[in-house]
């Protein structure tokens, strides 16, 4: 179908690219840090940096940390205009190291000051890396330029939510986010969409009518054809007839487009919304219709799926989940440690009893001793100062993640009650030509589903049944 | 004539005709449309237009000859339709026929009105309350750490642990009753959340009066916080108070309501 060709997703980059993004951010990272530090040389009056210091604070700052970190954290998302600087970025810095290594050749060395010592830098060395790493990154985005630079008509969906629903087919509509010509395959060029969006009409005065699934125009039944079709008197695209001839529930002017999944009433496609499947073997469909009535869960005994629900435990999930990984890293980190630490403390005890050996008497006890008291201070005061460091860096972001959780409930209660969490239908089609891009129908966080039933888990689970015909095969 | 693309009515989505006269499904959305050759009206009663498709065999019945039932998918209930036909009913017995006599004796469309009214009073109220909260914390940091007012605010170990505990905790009591704000909008648990409501309004407001006198609050060096502190949280106790006596009278009718419908039906030993 040509809605591949239009919608492309966070996940159809290539490894590559992603490599690419990750590379280049490490280089700014580094480059970052390097920029900290000499600015602190800078500051701190570190002899043999004042005069020179300042210019190549800010050619790295400007020439490398930026470009770096900048491209690098867009070039993996396909973007078009991310690639094209990524490939002039790696051009210039080739071109930079280029007339680097003509005037200085390969051999140079920069000792850099750094307080009393000072460190040996092969830039030579790191000019010839950045040579060939740059030429391999502009190499590769040339070659697969299809692949990691689509063209600028095509939608990329970078919200991973909504791209794992495209790219699993849960989306309201599989129409590309533009409108379809009467042919049912191509998409019509900008202008004729607009006139037909202008022009449409929702209402008939010619009894009931078909509500288009392609422009939303309403064409009334009487012009439904002999083999059971309609064509749409505005976009000209051939619709298939609803099998039942009831009308829509809220709209008598409308003829019913299907049930509502939940209560089994007839609505048209300004009543329903579509949500994701349940998990279930035994639903194999893509979508699910629900009305508003449904959608709010107002009546839990009989037929409601949805209840309003705020996520306070998911909010602490977070943070206790976050406190975990914390807690994770460390005991890691640790375990890691204390691996090193035993050969280390062999090592020292060798050390220390090599120390008394060799000395005999007096001082030497003194000087194993210290030995002895420096491995204890590392062995215990290292991972005791990082564990503070993680716990103290743990108890800032978990407040963070807790309010932004609480602000995020909030919004999420006030689109509740202003409803405008309902996204129709004929909203996400109209919203989504608009845009020219999916409209977004993320399923509040507040609206869970709720309620068990006493079948779940039961003796039905898995089992396939003939009533799934009546729900979406997959294809 | 041999049509080549029928658009779904309902996502766009393809639908390849398979049966002339049985009722198609759309590949992506699974909604069924009619066949080329098929007719409008009821297979068994061709005088009467039908109203139904069967989930099972997928022909088109009246009313007469339909039953529905609710089925589980995953923690979901969804409606689905059989006709009376033995095979038809066999292959649906795992799905729950549908009590279509209690649904409409607890039918509450009379409340649709004034229950969109008392959501939008509770809800607005305790919405105001959580933003009233964050503010709050915001506030009392900016006391704590920004002004000479850090005196007068109370601590244990660290300046500020106080102020900062008992912050997350109003946050935490004005979240409840959100949560319980919104729950005045679903049939069953009005009365109760309306009940709930009024006893965490009151939880709230001696918390915070409490906290405001136990900060210093009415010493604060900014002249216009304590005003403006004291209003918004007023106008948010208004509004939540109302909403909630609202949601228990309505919530109380509708209690009636279901009760006599369970007795009516024979569904509960209490008359
Ligand atoms: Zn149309
Ligand atoms: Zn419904
Ligand atoms: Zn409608
Ligand atoms: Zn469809
Ligand atoms: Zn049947
Ligand atoms: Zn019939």
């Amino acid at each position: 179908m040509s809605e591949e060709a239009q919608t492309a997703t966070i996940f159809d980059r290539p490894f590559g690219l992603r490599m690419i993004g990750l590379t280049q951010m490490t280089f700014g990272f580094l480059a970052l840090v390097a920029f900290i530090g000499l600015v602190l040389a800078i500051v701190g009056g570190v002899p043999g940096v004042a005069d020179l210091g300042p210019v190549y604070a800010v050619v790295l700052l400007i020439g490398v940390v930026i470009p770096c970190l900048v491209i690098g954290n867009y070039v993996d998302d396909l973007r078009r205009n991310a690639v094209v600087a990524q490939i002039l970025y790696s051009l210039f810095s080739i071109a930079m190291a280029a007339i680097f290594l003509m005037y200085w050749g390969i051999g140079y060395e920069w000792a850099f000051p750094l307080y009393e010592i000072s460190v040996q830098v092969a830039i030579g060395n790191l000019a010839v890396f950045i040579v060939v790493v740059e030429a391999f990154f502009a190499l590769y985005l040339i070659v697969k330029w299809n692949e990691v630079a689509p063209p600028s008509d095509v939608y990329v969906e970078r919200d991973r939510v909504i791209a794992k629903q495209i790219v699993t087919g849960i989306v309201p509509s599989p129409l590309t986010p533009s409108l379809i010509s009467p042919d049912g395959e191509t998409t019509l060029s900008d202008d004729d969409s607009r006139r037909i969006m202008d022009v449409r009409r929702v209402t008939t005065d010619e009894g009931m009518a078909v509500l288009c699934s392609n422009c939303g125009g309403a064409t009334p039944l009487t012009k439904v054809e002999d083999d059971n079709t309609l064509v749409c008197d505005y976009c000209g695209v051939r619709l298939g007839v609803s099998s039942v001839f009831v009308p829509c529930e809220n709209h008598p002017e409308y003829l019913a487009a299907t049930n509502c999944d939940v209560c089994g009433e007839h609505f048209c496609r300004m009543c329903l919304t579509a949500q994701e499947p349940p998990v279930d073997k035994r639903w194999k469909g893509s979508i699910v219709h629900i009305c508003q009535k449904c959608f709010e869960g107002r009546y839990r005994p009989a037929v409601t799926t949805t209840s309003l629900v705020l996520p306070i435990d998911q909010l602490f999930d977070k943070a206790g989940s976050r406190f975990s990984r914390v807690g994770g890293i460390y005991r890691k980190f640790l375990g890691k440690y204390s691996a090193v630490m035993r050969y280390v403390l062999e090592f020292t005890l060798r050390l220390a009893a090599s120390v008394m050996k060799a000395g005999g008497k007096g001082n030497s006890n003194d000087g194993a001793a210290m030995v002895l008291i420096a491995v204890v201070v590392a062995v215990v005061a290292i991972p005791l100062a990082i564990g503070v460091v993680l716990l103290l860096g743990a108890i800032v972001i978990i407040p963070f993640l807790f309010y932004a959780g609480l602000v995020g409930v909030t919004i999420e209660a006030v689109k509740i009650i202003s409803r405008t969490d309902f996204l129709s239908l004929s909203e996400a089609r109209e919203k989504g030509i608009a845009v020219g891009a999916p409209a977004k129908t993320k399923e509040s966080t507040l609206r869970e589903d709720q309620r068990d039933w006493e079948y779940r888990g039961s003796r039905y689970a898995g089992e396939r049944h003939v009533t799934e015909t009546y729900f979406r095969r997959q294809n | 004539m041999q049509v080549q693309h029928i658009m779904c009515p309902v996502c766009g989505g393809r639908i390849p005709i398979e049966h002339n006269d049985k009722v198609n499904r759309c590949e992506y959305c699974a909604s069924p449309v009619l066949g080329s050759d098929q007719n409008r009206n009821c297979s068994r009663h061709p005088d009467r237009l039908a109203v139904e498709v069967c989930h099972v065999c997928n022909e088109m019945f009246c009313e007469e000859d339909i039953e529905y039932r609710v089925a589980d998918y995953g923690g979901k209930l969804f409606t689905i339709v059989n006709c009376d036909k033995e095979y038809c009913v066999d292959e649906s017995q795992w799905a729950k026929p549908l009590n279509r006599e209690y649904q409409q004796l607890v039918n509450m469309d009379w409340a649709d009105n004034i229950d969109n009214l008392i959501l939008r009073v509770t809800g607005l109220g305790a919405v105001l309350m959580m933003i009233f909260e964050l503010v709050f914390v915001l506030s009392m940091i900016y006391l704590q750490y920004f002004t000479t007012h850090s005196a007068n605010l109370p601590m244990f170990f660290l300046p500020g642990d106080i102020v900062i505990v008992l912050s997350i905790l109003g946050n935490l009591l004005s979240a409840i009753l959100l949560q319980t704000a919104l729950q005045v909008y679903i049939h069953e648990r009005q009365l109760g959340s309306g009940i709930v409501l009024l006893i965490i309004l009151v939880a709230e407001a001696a918390f915070l009066i409490g906290r405001g006198l136990y900060f210093n609050l009415l010493i604060n060096p900014i002249p216009w916080l304590l005003p403006l502190l004291f209003g918004a949280f007023t106008f948010s106790v208004i509004l939540v108070f109302i909403g909630s006596m609202m949601a228990t009278a309505v919530g109380y009718k509708k209690h009636k309501q279901f009760r006599s419908a369970r007795i009516t039906l024979g569904l509960t030993a209490e008359r």
